[in-house]
């Protein structure tokens, strides 16, 4: 099978090699790095290990970014200015916390500096996620009767259809940095104190963050069951 | 029930079952908790329901499930980084040589000031650059003479075949000869510009008087003006009394006589002079060859009588005798005029010589 050319990219940007077969030594030996490891390389000047840096973290980045923003092209605006603000800071990077924590503050900055634009700017907001409550909009009577979840039971589908939609709704009433706390602890699975570490404050007050924002969310959850 | 478990109450356990939920609790908070809702049947609803909400929110679709489902998204991310990244990457423009790089980049990054700077520029380069360069170029002629020499010397093929198409005069700085501009229309269109006293153009100038039928007769008393100065030189001389007995223009005819003022006492102009007395068609050109004759005369009497002013109504006294045959020869050119002329100003001019010239016996 043939090499990807990304991947030889990466491998000559390393220097180490022109050829195929170097060129594959050299990808496989960054992927075998650990974090640390790779910092260091790509703090000496090393493309392909920054970029190998990035492919490790970027899907969880533009996750959050998508969840966060519910536009791809805000998600793709984040995703640029995160990682450029990082290869542009990375020689600043000292090994204080993990690669991850600090690239989450990063992430988690330019984040919040996009949702309080768009909330300064109300033409700017996010339009509402296809939902199912509105598929009597949908003119396509295939479009219509498309799977939408794993299961077959129509009823199922419905609700989480409708649960989907009002999560959005009662997501709308949290002030970003409760977003962010909420998103980065069940949809990332990050403990609250990364996520303080990566927010820049400590775990009380990421606690505070997450116990306003489910508060809020039953509320305006209440009649879910 | 321990009294420890005792102590804590529904109001202490509430606000930890959102963390108990999610697991962020510790070991001791989870015992109590754990304790407290086996025995509270409302806390346990309570965490129940907290449960529940997190459960349905996880399995929730996500807006990432959505609007990336297919990975597109995050592999055009990946490709837009990776063209940044290589814009980073490239070598800074600053690095290849570029003259005045860095005052480009202030000038960038200054506007307003580059605009006052380029303004001044211009003025500096319009007010005195510019007019020191010319003046080094034209050393020193002055005005709008060129300093562009006729060099090599104009050929007699070339001088057959130019033509004049404009002749300036600019006096010079030192009195001496003017300095002359001509343009010249041969084969290869020429601008000559010099002093009468450069051979080259006093060449030029003289083949032009002596060539008369070929040129214009403004050229031709252009010409004969700027030669007046060397009327001494005996080419010039030559070529002036030619265009004064020649000339078909009567007041072509008239400048060559007036060039030759300067000349007048030596005895091919005078000849000349007395020629045109006796045998010039024109009035006028008759007139002036009077007028120029008497005048050197009185320059010659003056001369003689320097430093003590002359009288004003002088009489001519020759000094040699070939002087005197001279003077006779003008005096009966005269004579014969006041009688004989059919122009009754030329008569009358001729008597009023006679009397500033003195009574002569004719002989």
């Amino acid at each position: 099978m043939p090499l990807p050319r990304w991947a030889l990219a990466l491998a000559n940007d390393n220097g180490r090699s022109g050829s195929t077969d170097a060129a594959l030594a050299s990808v496989i030996s960054l992927s075998h790095l650990d974090e640390r490891a790779l910092v260091a390389e790509a703090q000496a000047g090393s493309r392909a290990a920054f970029e190998e840096l990035v492919r490790r973290f970027d899907r969880d980045v533009l996750r959050l970014a998508l969840n966060l923003m519910k536009r791809p092209e805000d998600a793709r605006d984040v995703y640029q200015e995160a990682f450029l603000k990082v290869y542009r800071n990375l020689h600043r990077f000292r090994f204080e916390c993990s690669f991850y924590t600090w690239l989450y503050r990063i992430v988690t900055n330019v984040c919040l500096d996009h949702l309080r634009r768009r909330q300064a700017r109300p033409e700017d907001q996010a339009p509402e996620l296809n939902s199912g409550l509105h598929e009597e909009g949908i003119t396509d009577f295939f479009e219509r009767q498309r799977e939408k979840r794993p299961t077959l039971d129509p009823e199922r589908t419905f609700m989480g259809m409708e649960i989907k939609a009002r999560i959005a709704t009662a997501m709308e009433r949290l002030s970003p940095r409760e977003r962010i706390v909420f998103e980065m602890k069940h949809y990332q699975g990050l403990k609250l104190r990364a996520i303080g570490d990566a927010l820049g404050t400590t775990e009380e007050t990421v606690k505070n963050s997450l116990f306003r924002a489910t508060r809020k969310l039953r509320h305006e959850l209440g009649g879910l069951r | 029930m321990s009294a420890f478990e005792k102590s804590v109450s529904c109001k202490d356990v509430a606000p930890l079952l959102v963390f108990y939920a999610c697991d962020e609790v510790s070991d001791r908070e989870r015992k109590q908790i754990e304790a407290h809702v086996a025995n509270c049947e409302g806390c346990a609803a309570q965490l129940a329901e907290e449960s529940e909400l997190q459960e349905a929110m996880i399995a929730a679709p996500q807006p990432a499930d959505e609007l990336d489902s297919s990975g597109i998204l995050l592999s055009q991310c990946r490709s837009e980084l990776a063209e940044t990244l290589d814009d980073l990457s490239a070598p800074p423009i600053q690095e290849h040589w570029r003259p005045l790089g860095w005052l480009r980049r202030w000038m960038a990054l200054r506007p307003a000031w580059s605009g006052v700077v380029l303004v001044l520029f211009g003025i500096v380069l319009g007010t005195q650059v510019l007019p020191w360069l010319q003046n080094g170029k034209n050393g020193n002629a002055n005005g709008q003479a060129m300093n562009v020499m006729a060099k090599p010397p104009l050929s007699k093929d070339q001088l057959d075949k130019m033509e004049i198409a404009g002749i300036n005069f600019s006096p010079s700085s030192d009195a001496g000869s003017p300095n002359v501009q001509l343009k010249l229309s041969a084969e290869q269109p020429m601008v000559l510009t010099g002093s009468v006293d450069d051979s080259d153009m006093r060449h030029v100038l003289t083949y032009v008087v002596e060539n008369g039928e070929r040129f214009d007769a403004g050229v031709r008393l252009d010409c004969l003006e700027a030669l007046k100065a060397v009327s001494r030189d005996q080419q010039v001389r030559q070529a002036l009394i030619a265009a004064a007995r020649k000339d078909l223009n009567p007041a072509v005819r008239m400048k060559a006589l007036e060039s030759l003022r300067d000349a007048a006492s030596d005895d091919d102009v005078r000849q000349a002079l007395l020629d045109a007395l006796g045998h010039d068609a024109n009035p006028g050109v008759r007139v002036d060859a009077i007028n120029v004759l008497v005048g050197s005369l009185q320059h010659r009497e003056s001369e003689e009588t320097a430093p003590e002013a002359a009288p004003a109504t002088s009489v001519v006294k020759p000094a040699s005798p070939e002087d005197d045959q001279s003077v006779e020869r003008v005096v009966r050119a005269l004579e014969q005029l006041q009688r004989r002329d059919p122009s009754r100003y030329v008569r009358l001019r001729s008597a009023a010589a006679l009397r500033q010239i003195g009574p002569r016996e004719v002989q």
